[in-house]
């Protein structure tokens, strides 16, 4: 018996991209013959969905991973799936979940038809700013059943008359019998920059050549020329992070907008008897990724992780891959900076007089091998000896010049302090510090 | 005239004391080069005691620590890995002193066996112990020790007796000494300071990572509260260009040591090694025995000489043969590895340090970098060998340990191009053994490690090279 449906995973984000055909299926891996290599990029098992017909026509593991269709970015479009929690709850104390398939439909004496998906996505990056209800950028589907693309037109009260933003589109996957899940689609948009209409001030180019089209109003909203009050709760930290220009000594919008979005996948399932279930699932959608083979040393799965099991590892979860993991990372973000010029950038109040580290030391080169040398030494099972040098989380906004170098050094987070990593990703490191010092203990690597 | 000092056993008929020097300075120096002579002499000491307090820390823990005691163990493991790194602060900073003075850097030390009788005690590996323990209370012990705890005083310099076989000196008087004819302008003079030299020295700013700087309480490791607070001691690294930061560098190490400063002063070597000497007196014989691996002392990949001795016949300086042939190779790579370390040390003072835009780094900074690497990697090749037999015929017998040979040379070629020839050299000497490693039968202990050292020396080779080859100024 199906007690509920969840959509899985519960959030699902998408990258931008304008080529046709979506972005192959692809995992980054850690190879053992090189382990203090790049991650490789290796091709995996990608489906692809028939447009006219929404069906999986064919799964196939492509010879390479291209990220380009031509001149255009691929769009990785992510698959969300329905699954169902059955069994005997009374008896399990939960059930299990397990894919939606037409065959469980068939058990409850459902369909695949009998399932309503709607998607509502919204862009609110204006309204975040100046806190207009008519500046929200808002797209919603409507409930489906059918399995045609349907684009997700993003509509606002202060866009010119029959402008709107594509903010992509999604699909619900024809269940087959050989793909008999129930799964949809979500293709984001191209990554494109919208303009308002306001008269550019003399000189400027005209229209800006980067604008896909000129969607909002000035003469009802005022996005262009908007600049953050000063002292305002909602302002961010840092300011003025819209692009913009100097009008007046203040930095100013130039009522510029983007096709990124973030909203529900909502379904709904009728069963007989009247019952009704339903689940919904998270969707985004943001720029491609640049470096797909390096992953940040702190990310959105570290939070949720935070969020979902709390700020502190049980000892067993303490172990050698996760804190190589985090090390790793660490590295990759090494390599992706320059780190003699982020080591006197006064955003991070270092300066030429008074950097961060020793001048001496912040050759990217000899940096990313110091962070090899921990790579290698923590293969040897020697608990880590580095918890010192990470920085707390209540520790971000202390600029003093020992606590600057802290790890990670050189990087802020959105909030403009000092980027620490999850109070639950230094626990792990904590953690495993505190455990025997050699292998021979009775550890093992 | 320095006052009497007491270093070793006595030997029938000799006098029980013996001064430093007989005259200040000795005759056949002048106040300078008596200075130099006893900052060598006190760079060599710093360093055998890093290593010496390395290998009792590496020696603690093992299987047979009862579960209670483990995270009391692991405690103690730390507080002397800690104090440790502050000897390698010291043995950095005494090098600056040196800088300032134009004299010869020192990064050599005695080796064992060692008979001299200007040393603290005599060089030995020996596995943690109550009796260890006490040698190293006696090294860093405060020069009032006998006044302020008679009693404690009386019992652990007996324990440190029975131990090294004699009396184990105090460095603190070593360090006296230094403060004495440093801090006389008739003996070294206002001109002998090398107010230039800063830039060739080392900084707090280049290797004090980890560490905290004139600051007190728990720092790093947590906040406050943290339920396991790491204290974070002070690293004593001090650029020395002048009399004033020379007397400075000088009382903070031997403050550091026996703690004979104010009473909120960061707390002493002497301090924290005695309050591990308490908690392991409360425990029976067979209880202290369990929280340490059964390591042969003075561990050595030599095979025979006068010196090595089975366990039957040992002395105190007799040395431990690693026989295992498996334990041999790690053992090997030990050795190049802390030579590693050493020549990367020496080289980074040679080379000035390159003072201007953002985009200076150097060679320099990439030696200090390679220096923490290579402490990790003894370490880690520690960690290994702590685990292997001794002896191969006796599985189940003494561990190897790490042996810490002194190199035939720390002498750094006159050109710049032939001293990374040396890094290539040690690194095509490492890349032989773990290839061996790799290919050896054996418990396998250690190979991930060993395939991960062999991708990052190849990498450090191919940047070697290029400095070997690039244009010289």
């Amino acid at each position: 018996m199906i007690h509920e449906l969840r959509i899985l995973p519960p959030l699902a984000i998408a990258r931008f991209g304008s080529a046709p055909t979506p972005m192959d299926n692809y995992d980054a891996v850690v190879r053992s013959e090189d382990p203090l290599g790049y991650r490789r990029l290796e091709p995996r098992a990608t489906l692809q969905v028939d447009v006219d017909s929404g069906e999986i026509t064919r799964v196939f593991t492509p010879a390479e991973v291209s990220f380009m269709e031509g001149e255009e970015v691929r769009p990785v479009a992510p698959f969300v799936e329905v699954w169902a929690l059955t069994g005997d709850e009374q008896l399990t104390g939960g059930g299990q979940l397990e894919p939606l398939t037409t065959a469980l439909l068939q058990v409850e004496g459902a369909s695949a038809a009998g399932l309503r998906w709607q998607v509502q996505v919204s862009n609110l990056k204006v309204f975040r700013r100046t806190g207009h209800l008519d500046d929200r950028v808002i797209a919603d589907t409507d409930e489906f059943s059918d399995h045609a693309r349907r684009p997700l037109i993003g509509r606002c009260e202060h866009f010119l008359a029959g402008k709107t933003i594509g903010l992509g589109h999604v699909q619900a996957v024809r269940p087959t019998a050989d793909h008999p899940e129930i799964r949809l689609r979500f293709t984001p948009a191209g990554g494109f920059v919208y303009g308002s209409d306001r008269e550019p001030p003399p000189g400027a180019p005209s229209p800006d050549p980067n604008l896909a089209d000129v969607v909002y109003d000035s003469a009802r909203g005022g996005w262009d020329g908007y600049g953050d009050p000063r002292g305002a709760q909602r302002n961010t930290a840092p300011p003025n992070i819209y692009a913009g220009r100097r009008a007046g000594g203040l930095h100013v919008s130039s009522g510029y907008l983007d096709d990124g979005c973030d909203g529900l996948v909502r379904v709904t399932l009728e069963l007989a008897g009247g019952r009704t279930l339903r689940a919904f699932g998270r969707i985004g959608a943001g720029p491609p990724t640049y470096a797909p083979d390096a992953m940040p040393v702190r990310s959105i799965a570290d939070e949720l992780e935070q969020a979902l099991f709390g700020p502190a590892v049980e000892p067993d979860e303490a172990t050698f891959e996760r804190v190589e993991e985090i090390v790793r990372r660490g590295l990759e973000s090494v390599r992706l900076m320059n780190t003699a010029a982020w080591n006197v950038n006064e955003n991070l109040t270092g300066s030429a007089d008074v950097p961060i580290m020793d001048r001496s030391l912040v050759d990217v080169v000899a940096l990313t091998n110091l962070h090899q040398s921990l790579l290698v030494a923590l293969r040897s099972g020697a608990a880590p000896w580095f918890a010192d040098v990470l920085r707390n989380h209540d520790e971000a906004g202390d600029f003093r010049p020992p606590a600057r170098r802290k790890m990670p050094a050189m990087m802020r987070g959105a909030d403009a302090q000092l980027l620490a990593l999850t109070r639950r990703q230094v626990d792990l490191v904590r953690t495993l510090a505190r455990a025997p010092l050699f292998p021979e203990d009775g550890r093992q690597p | 005239m320095g006052e009497p000092i007491p270093v070793r056993p006595p030997l029938d008929g000799e006098p029980v004391t013996e001064t430093i020097a007989p005259e200040r300075p000795p005759l056949e120096l002048n106040g300078r080069d008596y200075a130099i002579f006893l900052l060598r002499l006190a760079a060599e000491i710093e360093h055998g005691l890093m290593v010496q307090y390395l290998f009792a820390a590496y020696s603690l823990g093992g299987p047979g620590v009862p579960a209670g005691r483990q995270e009391r163990v692991r405690a103690w493991q730390d507080t002397i890995l800690g104090v440790a790194k502050e000897e390698m602060g010291h043995l950095v900073t005494v090098q600056n002193l040196l800088t300032a003075l134009g004299g010869p850097l020192q990064f050599n030390r005695e080796d064992y066996p060692n008979d001299s009788v200007l040393y603290e005690s005599g060089f030995r590996l020996q596995p943690f112990s109550l009796g260890t323990l006490a040698t190293y209370i006696c090294a860093e012990s405060p020069g009032d020790w006998e006044q302020t705890n008679p009693d404690q005083a009386r019992e652990i310099k007996r324990q440190a007796t029975d131990e090294s076989g004699g009396v184990v000196n105090r460095v603190g008087r070593l360090y006296q000494e230094l403060i004495d004819v440093v801090g006389d302008a008739a003996l070294v003079p206002d001109s002998a300071f090398d107010s230039g030299s800063g830039v060739y020295q080392a900084t707090w700013d280049a290797w004090g990572r980890g560490f905290r700087r004139g600051e007190r309480g728990p720092a790093g490791g947590g906040p406050a509260d943290d339920p396991d607070p790491r204290d974070e001691h002070e690293l004593v690294i001090v650029t020395v260009t002048s009399r004033t930061t020379a007397l400075e560098a000088l009382r903070l190490i031997a403050d550091q040591g026996e703690g004979f400063g104010s009473p909120d002063d960061d707390e002493s070597h002497f301090d924290r090694f005695v309050e591990i000497h308490g908690e392991l007196s409360a425990l029976e014989p067979q209880e202290q025995r369990a929280l340490v691996r059964s390591l042969a002392p003075n561990p050595t990949t030599h095979l025979d000489g006068q010196d090595v001795r089975p366990k039957a016949k040992r002395t105190l300086t007799s040395t431990s043969a690693i026989s295992n042939p498996e334990a041999r190779l790690w053992a090997h790579l030990f050795n190049v590895r802390y030579r590693k370390l050493l020549v990367n040390l020496s080289h980074s003072f040679e080379l000035a340090a390159q003072r201007g835009g953002p985009g200076d780094g150097g060679p320099r900074g990439a030696l200090i970098n390679r220096s923490f690497a290579e402490m990790y990697n003894l370490r880690s090749i520690a960690g290994v060998l702590v685990g292997l037999a001794l002896d191969h015929a006796d599985p189940e017998g003494e561990r190897a340990g790490p042996p810490f040979q002194m190199p035939h040379t720390l002498m750094l070629a006159h050109g710049e191009p032939d001293r990374w020839r040396l890094h290539r050299d040690m690194l095509d000497a490492s890349a032989t053994l773990l290839e061996r490693i790799r290919n050896a039968g054996g418990t396998g202990a250690g190979r991930a490690y060993a395939d991960a050292l062999t991708h990052a020396d190849r990498i450090e080779r191919d940047q070697v090279e290029l400095l070997i080859a690039a244009p010289q100024p």
